[in-house]
């Protein structure tokens, strides 16, 4: 199964960085969303072994079930989505008024602060 | 008790701003009795040192690192302890003449005691890394002192110089010491003294000894590091006289000195101090007697003295040794009186060019007479105290164990540098106060100065006259100990005035008689043509810091030129370097490849549904599209939560694609409704090419660490202590709002901040920058019109 995830982050991350590397903004938007999975991912692989049907929610006598997720990780990444949704959320509204001001989007029209 | 001689001297810092009030000239020599008091408190608690011993005192400072303030005062730190502060006391005093008409005066004072307590802490650290820290103090108080005048071009210049030179002669210090406490075990003086032999059969000592050595040679501005010893001269004069000739440039000579029992006797350290300091001592010699500017001669001829001393601390044996401790108290003496002098001059006569100056004995009597027994003793002739040193030099060259070859040459260099040093003592004097009347003289009303100013220079260039006809005994009993402990094994000490006729003599003698003959082809010697003003040192300084700047400047243009996807390919590159080289070089045998025995088939799609998705939105051709596609992948990291065992991480996940792609339409529907490519064919090529290796980077990091298990999970406290300390059943949710709380609440302040931010972007229009699109192109007439339709 890591093999699989590896080949997936790494295609995150390649395609998030080609998108980035473009100058359309909406396409630096959705390398964002992209890099966010790959990061996510990422983070879940560091854990203590990919399980399954073993939820980290313990029982009435504290004890978790036999072969427990790792909880921490998925603590991490709970916060990643929420902070990168907020992120992506900034850039989106960044987008939509640098549009407004320039009248562009094309990233390379966004080069310096001295044209307006 | 050695501390407090070091915080008194801080602590009056403060005391000093005091000369800022009216009367400024009693305030300073009110505050000089500051370093008169640490010379007596120092002198009160010597008698050990008389007999030979030291004073060690401790300090715990970081227990936990081993490191103690330790200080320690024997027969070298005496000697130099008793200059910083006896001509410190001087000076102070005459300061308060000097500068008596600037209100600065008292920010002037401050920085001079500042430099004292760390002058002071230098000489008197028993640990290398305390001594180190006094060491950087020096410099910083000496970058204060010589931009003093500020709003002089010049003199932000020299303090920059010797800040720059010194800093980074003090680096490499702090390096080679490192390595020295490495090799010896211990960061203490006593120690490293005692392990002679040890360091100079350990492998670091080159490295150890070249390192120490360049923070040396910067310090005491060894030849090629001279350069910014004149640039310093911007100081005021009182600051020249005190830092830049007696105390902080001799810092280098003191460590050298101090630490030349331990790693000297090696041609490593004897040759490259015998040969840099000589080279130093005959260059600056000559170049001194062609100046014209009084402080700019008496610049070079200190830089020449230090190569002196440099140079006996390479020639070593007894008289080395000797000669060193004599030396470093006679030059101390005449070098403060002269450049007091200089400044008495320049303060009267409102110059210190010697083309201006001239005829000045019938109008400052006293001041010649002061002037004439200082230069008598620079000039090393007989009677005078500078005379028993430079002939210390002469047996310290002549008995040197360095080889007959290094001991002639030696003893040319003194004789060339004796020689030059008359040439020059005698157009200082001729030139100040013989001759014509000059344009300065006749222009102000040119006096001797007040008796308060005269006291500065009169007390060391009388000592300089005392010293060998009346005080050789006592000055025995202090150059004694000095010397025992720059040579190591005990020294009994008796200097004198007259050895009989010997080698020394005949030399010393030979040179004056040349120095004497020379000296009235004086002003031609100045006038013939120099080096041309580029290949000057700090020319040459100037041009390197110019050349840095400007490779930084076109760096930094070249990797941030303002488009964002050159930043971030210049971080994709900068991260295939510099991990992607050395994992690609060491790490690829940590990747494992582990099958799983219960993978399933929908497992397996759903992962692989991701780099489709992936490579679907980038080669979408609508937006609609690519949007789509990029949901179809966070549809399928929410199912791999799902499937692996993350509930709360999968509707988390889902309803972020959700409000994502609701976000993402609504910002779509008001940017221009283009998606075609902006970039050429081969940037794209180039593009994909740094992609790939990106993902393929990644996938190798991901393979080579997950399945890394070196070190225990963390996850089992939390599946124990949850709902015993936690009280909740949910592992995760405790982990947020529990164990882990805090990072919690920074993820909120980091939405919140994230909404503050979209709500100024949204609702606060009234920006003087806002422009309508379609104004745009109108705002900027004919200079660049921003092409929309590109």
């Amino acid at each position: 199964m890591i093999i699989l995830l590896a080949i997936a982050i790494g295609s995150l991350f390649a395609g998030a960085t080609y998108l980035m590397l473009r100058r359309s903004v909406v396409k630096l938007i959705l390398g964002l969303i992209l890099l966010s999975h790959g990061v996510n991912l990422l983070i879940f692989t560091m854990g203590d072994g990919v399980r399954r049907g073993a939820s980290p929610l313990v029982d009435a006598a504290g004890q978790p079930p036999p072969g427990s997720a790792d909880p921490l990780v998925q603590a991490l990444i709970l916060t990643a989505i929420v902070i990168s949704f907020g992120f992506t959320a900034f850039v989106m509204a960044l987008a939509y008024r640098s549009n407004q001001a320039v009248g562009s989007d094309d990233l390379d029209d966004l080069s310096t602060t001295d044209r307006l | 008790m050695l501390y407090p001689l070091v915080l008194i001297a801080l602590a009056a810092a403060p005391l000093a701003l005091l000369a800022r009030l009216p009367g400024r000239d009693r305030i300073a020599w009110g505050l000089a009795l500051i370093p008169l008091a640490i010379f007596g408190l120092t002198l009160a608690q010597a008698g050990p040192v008389w007999e030979g011993g030291q004073i060690v005192e401790r300090i715990a400072w970081v227990p936990a690192l081993g490191l103690d303030l330790s200080f320690t005062l024997d027969g070298l730190s005496l000697l130099f302890t008793l200059i910083i502060t006896g001509i410190g006391t001087l000076i102070v005093g005459y300061a308060g003449h000097y500068l008596g008409a600037d209100s600065g005066l008292g920010r002037f004072l401050a920085y001079m005691m500042l430099f004292m307590g760390a002058m002071l802490g230098l000489v008197l650290a028993g640990n290398v890394l305390t001594m180190f820290v006094f060491w950087e103090l020096t410099s910083v108080t000496s970058y204060l002192l010589i931009g003093y005048k500020h709003d002089y071009a010049d003199a932000r210049r020299g303090a920059l110089h010797s800040l720059l030179v010194t800093g980074g002669g003090g680096l490499a210090l702090l390096v080679g010491l490192l390595l020295l406490g490495q090799a010896a075990g211990s960061y203490e003086l006593r120690d490293i003294l005692a392990a002679g032999d040890v360091l100079r059969a350990h492998a670091l000592y080159p490295a150890a000894v070249i390192l120490i050595l360049l923070g040396c040679f910067t310090k005491s501005a060894q030849i090629p590091f001279h350069f910014w010893l004149p640039g310093a001269m911007q100081a005021p004069t009182p600051a020249s006289a005190f830092l830049h000739s007696a105390t902080m440039v001799k810092a280098g000579v003191y460590l050298m000195a101090r630490l030349s029992p331990a790693l000297g006797g090696t041609a490593l350290w004897d040759v490259t101090l015998a040969v840099v300091g000589g080279a130093t001592m005959t260059f600056a010699a000559i170049v001194a007697m062609r100046q014209f500017d009084l402080k700019a001669m008496l610049a070079y001829t200190t830089i020449s003295m230090l190569g002196a001393l440099t140079m006996q601390i390479g020639l070593g044996g007894k008289y080395g040794a000797e000669g060193v401790a004599t030396n470093i108290l006679a030059h101390a003496l005449y070098k403060s009186a002269l450049f007091m002098l200089a400044g008495v001059i320049d303060h009267e006569c409102g110059t210190r060019d010697l083309r201006r100056l001239g005829g000045l004995r019938a109008y400052m009597p006293q001041t010649m007479v002061i002037t004439a027994l200082a230069l008598l003793s620079f000039g090393g002739i007989p009677v005078m105290f500078g005379f028993v040193a430079k002939e210390l030099m002469l047996e310290a060259a002549l008995e040197t164990d360095l080889g007959a070859t290094l001991s002639v040459l030696a003893v040319a260099a003194i004789a060339v540098t004796a020689a030059a040093y008359l040439v020059t003592g005698w157009r200082l004097f001729s030139n100040t106060f013989l001759g014509q009347r000059s344009m300065a003289a006749m222009q102000q009303h040119v006096t001797d100065p007040v008796p308060g100013m005269l006291i500065g220079p009169g007390v060391p260039a009388a000592l300089s006259l005392i010293i060998p006809l009346a005080l050789l005994g006592p000055i025995s009993g202090l150059i004694g100990p000095a010397s025992t402990a720059i040579y190591g094994k005990p020294l009994e000490v008796e200097l004198a005035l007259w050895h009989g006729v010997n080698t020394a003599l005949l030399v010393s003698l030979g040179a004056i008689a040349v120095g004497v003959g020379l000296a009235r082809f004086g002003e031609q010697l100045a006038n013939m043509r120099g080096w041309p003003a580029w290949s000057r040192g700090d020319m040459i300084f100037d041009r390197l810091i110019e050349r840095t700047l400007a490779g930084a400047t076109a760096l930094t243009r070249t990797i941030q030129e303002g488009r964002l996807r050159r930043y971030i390919l210049v971080t994709a590159l900068a991260m295939l370097l510099f991990v992607g080289v050395p994992f690609a070089s060491f790490g690829l045998g940590a990747i494992r490849f582990d099958l799983d025995p219960q993978l399933q088939f929908y497992e397996v799609l759903a992962v692989a549904l991701i780099p489709v998705g992936v490579l679907a939105t980038i080669l979408a051709r609508t937006r609609l599209g690519a949007i789509i596609a990029a949901g179809v992948v966070g549809a399928m990291v929410s199912l791999l939560f799902v499937l692996f065992s993350a509930p709360d991480l999968a509707l988390t996940q889902l309803l972020i694609e959700v409000l994502s792609t609701v976000f993402l339409l609504l910002v779509f529907s008001v940017l221009p409704v283009r998606f075609e490519s902006f970039s050429a064919a081969w940037v794209r090529r180039r593009d994909a090419i740094v992609a790939a290796a990106m993902g393929l980077l990644i996938t190798g990091l991901v393979l080579a660490t997950a399945t890394n298990d070196a070190f225990a999970p963390l996850a089992p406290f939390f599946l124990e202590n949850s709902l015993e300390k936690g009280k909740g059943a949910n592992v995760v949710n405790v982990i947020l709002v529990d164990f882990r709380g805090f990072d919690t609440m920074g993820e909120i302040t980091v939405l919140f901040i994230a909404l503050l931010g979209i709500y100024g972007l949204l609702r606060l229009r009234q920006g003087k920058n806002d422009v309508a699109p379609e104004r745009v192109t109108t705002a900027e007439p004919a200079a660049e019109p921003v092409d929309t339709k590109r």
